[in-house]
């Protein structure tokens, strides 16, 4: 289902918005901004949430005062390293694209966490939709799962596309979704039996009332029922996996995170977001961050090698993010505070030409030395990969006009061949 | 008169104006459009008995009725974006519901919250200025939105591209917030609260367009223009009035008017001798004057409150007067409810400016306001049917003459599925559902892990509630008691620091500063645990509370949340009304919904299905949709309950989860 299903008509919203536009051209909007070799048709996020170190992990400064506790280790990328705490992603760089030059602008975690998720700064009168909403939002259901999913805790608000295009939220990966099924003690049939007499009873309010607001909300109900009878939903169920392979990825909630995206990307899901939070180390920084290697590192690095094998790399982007990076000076307590003038992103398969690495830091990672991205840069990025016009633009349900990428955002084009 | 106006304002335009709605209806709607949840049989059957001028007599009843302010407190919260995750927002929450008990005039609550200073705890009103941290340009932007509903905040950083406003007037407004301070108490873990500095913080030019030391302060000036002087129009003589009689009363009663005021807003029900409550009111009524210092009161902000709220400035009362309307009827005169433009329609002005003149009139008097809506006829019209034309009947809609469909908002679709399904008080006899359950339980391993980031714990202990823990508790109400928010323990503590020495109070502060190191690094290491499965017994047998009564909002993923309940972290952010299949799946198989159908042994259906059937049919129908069966709907009914309370729960279960339950008739 994609979620722009249920919004009822806009007509009268529109009314009002040309009118107090005074006639003003509704939008230039028809410049076509999609690009035309994308391949991607999903993205996997790995969201991080607290301020990832940079220097810790793709931005390594060996020999200098703000090196660390980690050495940098070879890749499979010729002149391309990376912190130790990745050993096994070492081998999978070929496949991944490091840009190191993101010049940031805020360093408070809300207002940095908004930024990067929607691609634009906090604002009155507007909330700006996630990413993921926004993929779903722009790109055609493929199956029958929701288009967006988040697992261990909430993606970004839908912002003004609404309630339908918020994510369905995976609260521990492999566990059961207790709404997914009839309540306990109702057995399938009765349940089935109940939907039919509540089918009858909406269908006679709606013999005499035909609105769209209650078209809609029937048209969510039968999504609803689609989604509990769905085959599909196997896929969260993470027993079927043999516990090879669930070891291979760490057993643990990251790495069964990591395993249940690639699962759903399987089954035709747009977008899943894995959240993972502990970032923010500002104390003891080094022992926190091996940990953090410890169960990242497996899990990406498998999920990279295993979407290889059944050939759904090139289709399916992976972006390891978060809302900055972190002093390069190590303070008192161990620790590194926030930081946002540079940091890093890693991004893999999608079709964006792996081995890349785009930009660079100044020796001591407190500078753009090279090649500056801007936050909405790497939207502009991701929207190009999956193909979404650029040049975009909506209409809020309060008869705003908005561009869907920030208008002087630039995808990063040396990742495209 | 409204009518009239009305009537006059929508000649010519070929719009369809729809029946009146009749009287189970009007019950209905009225009841869940000002106490927040569909009426219960008893009041169904009160209803039913009273003769002509029932009407009236509802709405008299339910503008008095204790729900009433619960209702309307989410109205302002919505409005005024109060969060309880924020330093003063409970407090705020408390503060507006007390007013609204109260009935507090619109003006005076308004010139409270513009002008308050201090603590959240000693004064609430000030939740409003420390929910945008005290910030001038914010609190500028906010308050003309909010409360003038004119978007100048868009003239924040350029001259508005939509609108007239120049930036210079938008740091003229800001000045009379630019003296105000948001200050850290020097006393650990004392709080926070505001004060008024000497300097004015707000610099023109702006700090982009000249050096800082071109950059001089500006002097407050209201850029609304008010009405023409001249004549005294006959609303503002009448709000003179009441204001002189109100101010007579006030005189006549204690001396001390100011610790009458302080009492009220801590709790209504004190008062008596040796209370605590009073006792600890008193004392602080005292050290006020010894504290002036600190909590400095604004002048700055005293005079723009008088201005914003003088009832010769046109915008004041019709930004609110919209908006409670647009509450009522659907959809406001002008959308967005906040942004009144010369740019942007207004449609039915003299609808609009007769009923802001009424509530001027009154005294600013809320209650009035919405009598003078709901006992209109344009608040009584039905939906237009299917076979209308689209087209035509969005423009009825648009123009008052046919009713919107309304989606019950979150909160009284909730405390609705509570009362529907007697789930406020035990419905089982203790025992009945005793249940063997195994669950997981974490046991401490004696390793230590890092700790993973705070994802977003309840701040409210729940009561008696089991809280999952894994990300699926969407339903539970966690309780604040809007009293003891406001009993605080900041009398006290004033009382203490006079008679602590400084030293005193500077070894306390390390003392305190140790703790907390010692707590942090206790946070950056937790035990580690693993997850053991043991059975116990429990009985299963839930009970609701109010949805109003809850810490706001929601966390995300939350029945409220996801029926519309706002994040209220922006200015013009309003209720999300579109249908998902969360809140779907969150019906279908939420146990709110479930326990709500259930046949609990002590709900009087239960004995009325082993005597009369056919009755209890009647009586599910009225309890959950205020009205009766249909004869077709009774006799599939018929076959649906079969006699037996699981068919009766069936059948609920369809009721509830049905769109007719979750629109407003």
């Amino acid at each position: 289902m994609s979620c722009s299903d249920y919004q009822y008509t806009r007509r009268r919203m529109l009314k009002t918005f040309s009118a107090s536009l005074l006639g003003m051209p509704v939008n230039q909007l028809l410049a076509q901004g999609a690009s035309s070799n994308a391949q991607a048709e999903h993205v996997i996020l790995f969201w991080n949430s607290g301020g990832m170190s940079h220097l810790d992990t793709w931005d390594p400064k060996p020999g200098r005062k703000v090196q660390g506790e980690f050495n940098p280790i070879k890749t499979s990328v010729d002149g391309m390293e990376i912190s130790e705490i990745f050993p096994q992603l070492a081998k999978q760089m070929h496949h991944g694209a490091l840009i190191r030059s993101i010049a940031g602008t805020n360093g408070d975690h809300g207002r940095a966490q908004y930024e990067l998720q929607t691609g634009f700064n906090q604002s009155p009168n507007i909330m700006h939709p996630g990413l993921g909403s926004l993929v779903a939002h722009e790109r055609e259901p493929l199956g029958d799962l929701p288009a967006l999913v988040s697992i261990s805790g909430q993606a970004a608000r839908a912002g003004y596309l609404g309630q339908q295009c918020e994510a369905y939220f995976v609260g521990r990966p492999g566990q059961k979704d207790p709404y997914l099924t009839f309540p306990e003690g109702i057995s399938h049939a009765r349940g089935m039996q109940r939907l039919q007499i509540l089918e009858k009873m909406n269908h006679r309010t709606s013999a005499q009332n035909g609105a769209e607001e209650l078209k809609a909300s029937q048209t969510a109900l039968k999504d609803a029922v689609a989604l509990m009878e769905s085959p599909s939903l196997k896929a969260f169920d993470l027993k079927e996996e043999n516990s090879a392979t669930v070891e291979k990825y760490g057993d643990t909630e990251f790495g069964r995170g990591a395993l249940l995206a690639r699962r759903l990307v399987e089954q035709g899901v747009r977008f899943v977001q894995v959240n993972r939070g502990g970032f923010d180390n500002h104390g003891n920084i080094f022992e926190a961050m091996r940990n953090h290697g410890a169960d990242m590192d497996p899990a990406i690095a498998s999920l990279i090698s295993d979407l290889k094998a059944n050939g759904k790399l090139e289709k399916t982007l992976i972006v390891v993010l978060s809302e900055f990076g972190r002093t390069p000076r190590i303070n008192d307590g161990g620790g590194r505070d926030h930081w946002a003038r540079v940091f890093s992103c890693m991004m893999a398969g999608g079709g964006i030409k792996g081995g890349s690495i785009i930009g660079a830091s100044d020796p001591d990672g407190m500078e753009v030395a090279e090649r500056p991205v801007k936050v909405a840069d790497l939207h502009a990025t991701l929207c190009y990969a999956l193909g979404i016009d650029l040049n975009k633009e909506l209409t809020t349900p309060q008869g705003r006009p908005i561009q869907l990428v920030r208008k002087e955002a630039n995808p990063i084009n040396e990742l495209f061949a | 008169m409204l009518d009239d106006l009305l009537r006059r304002e929508n000649a010519g335009t070929g719009v369809i104006t729809t029946e009146l709605i009749g009287n189970a209806a009007f019950l209905r709607r009225t009841t869940i459009d000002l106490i927040g949840r569909i009426p219960t049989m008893k009041e169904v059957r009160e209803y039913e008995k009273w003769g002509p001028k029932r009407r009236a007599k509802l709405i008299e009843k339910l503008t008095s009725h204790p729900r009433f302010a619960d209702r309307w407190t989410v109205f302002m919260a919505d409005m005024l974006r109060i969060r309880s995750n924020v330093t003063g927002g409970n407090q705020l929450l408390a503060y507006i519901h007390g007013s609204l008990n109260q009935g507090k005039p619109y003006d005076q609550l308004v010139r409270e919250l513009i002008s308050a200073s201090g603590r959240a705890n000693s004064n609430p009103a000030v939740g409003y200025i420390l929910g945008d941290d005290a910030a001038p340009m914010e609190l500028a932007a906010a308050t003309s939105q909010i409360f003038l509903g004119v978007r100048i905040g868009c003239a924040m950083c350029h001259d508005h591209p939509f609108d007239d406003w120049e930036q210079k007037q938008f740091y003229d407004l800001a000045a009379f917030f630019g003296k105000t301070k948001k200050v850290q108490s020097r006393r650990g873990g004392g709080g926070v609260y505001t004060t008024e500095g000497d300097k004015m913080m707000v610099l023109w030019p702006p700090e982009d367009q000249a050096d800082s030391d071109k950059r001089k302060p500006v002097k407050p000036k209201f850029p609304f223009q008010m009405a023409d002087g001249g004549a005294t129009p006959k609303h503002i003589k009448r709000f003179e009035a009441i204001n002189l009689a109100r101010a007579k009363k006030e005189a006549g009663g204690a001396e001390s008017a100011s610790l009458d005021a302080l009492l009220d807003s801590v709790e209504p029900n004190v008062g008596k001798p040796g209370d605590p409550v009073l006792e600890e009111a008193k004392r602080e009524s005292r050290l006020l004057k010894v504290h002036g210092d600190i909590y400095r009161s604004s002048e700055l902000r005293t005079q723009l409150a008088e201005l914003i709220t003088d009832p010769r400035n046109d915008f004041f009362a019709r930004a609110f007067v919209n908006r409670v309307w647009a509450e009522l009827i659907g959809h406001g005169f002008i959308e967005p409810l906040d942004n009144f433009s010369d740019y942007n329609e207004l449609h039915h002005p003299s609808t609009l400016d007769f009923l802001a003149q009424e509530f001027i009139a009154s005294g600013y008097d809320f209650r009035s306001l919405v009598r003078i809506i709901t006992l209109s006829d344009v608040y009584r019209r039905s939906a237009l049917s299917a076979e209308i034309d689209i087209e035509l009947r969005e423009k009825s809609e648009l123009n008052f003459t046919a009713a919107p469909n309304r989606r019950m908002i979150s909160e009284v679709l909730y405390d609705s599925i509570v009362v529907a399904g007697h789930l406020k008080d035990f419905k089982w006899p203790k025992g009945a559902n005793n249940k063997e359950v195994s669950r997981e339980i974490r046991v401490p391993t004696g390793e230590y892990t890092i700790l993973k980031p705070d994802e977003s714990q309840p701040v409210m202990m729940a009561e008696k509630q089991v809280i999952r823990d894994d990300g699926y508790d969407l339903e539970s109400s966690l309780k604040i008691n809007f009293d003891s928010v406001l009993n605080s323990k900041e009398q006290a503590e004033i009382a203490d620091m006079r008679m602590e020495s400084d030293e005193a109070i500077e070894a306390k502060e390390m003392a305190a500063k140790m703790a907390a190191m010692m707590q942090k690094d206790k946070e950056r290491r937790v035990m580690k645990y693993k997850t053991e499965t043991i059975t116990e017994t429990f009985d299963d047998n839930p009970r609701f509370d109010s949805a109003m009564r809850m810490a706001t909002p929601a966390p995300p993923a939350h029945f409220l949340r996801v029926f519309g309940q706002p994040a209220r972290t922006g200015l013009g952010e309003f209720r999300d009304n579109a249908s998902s299949l969360r809140q779907q799946l969150l019906m279908l198989n939420g146990r709110i919904t479930h326990e709500a159908s259930r046949v609990g042994t002590l709900e009087p259906i239960h004995r009325l299905l082993i005597k009369d059937p056919d009755l209890a049919i009647d009586w599910a129908y009225q309890e959950i949709l205020t009205r009766y069966p249909t004869d077709s709907e009774k006799s599939d009914a018929r076959i649906i309950v079969n006699n037996s309370a699981e068919g009766m729960a069936d059948l609920r279960w369809a009721l509830l989860n049905s769109n007719e339950f979750r629109f407003l008739p």
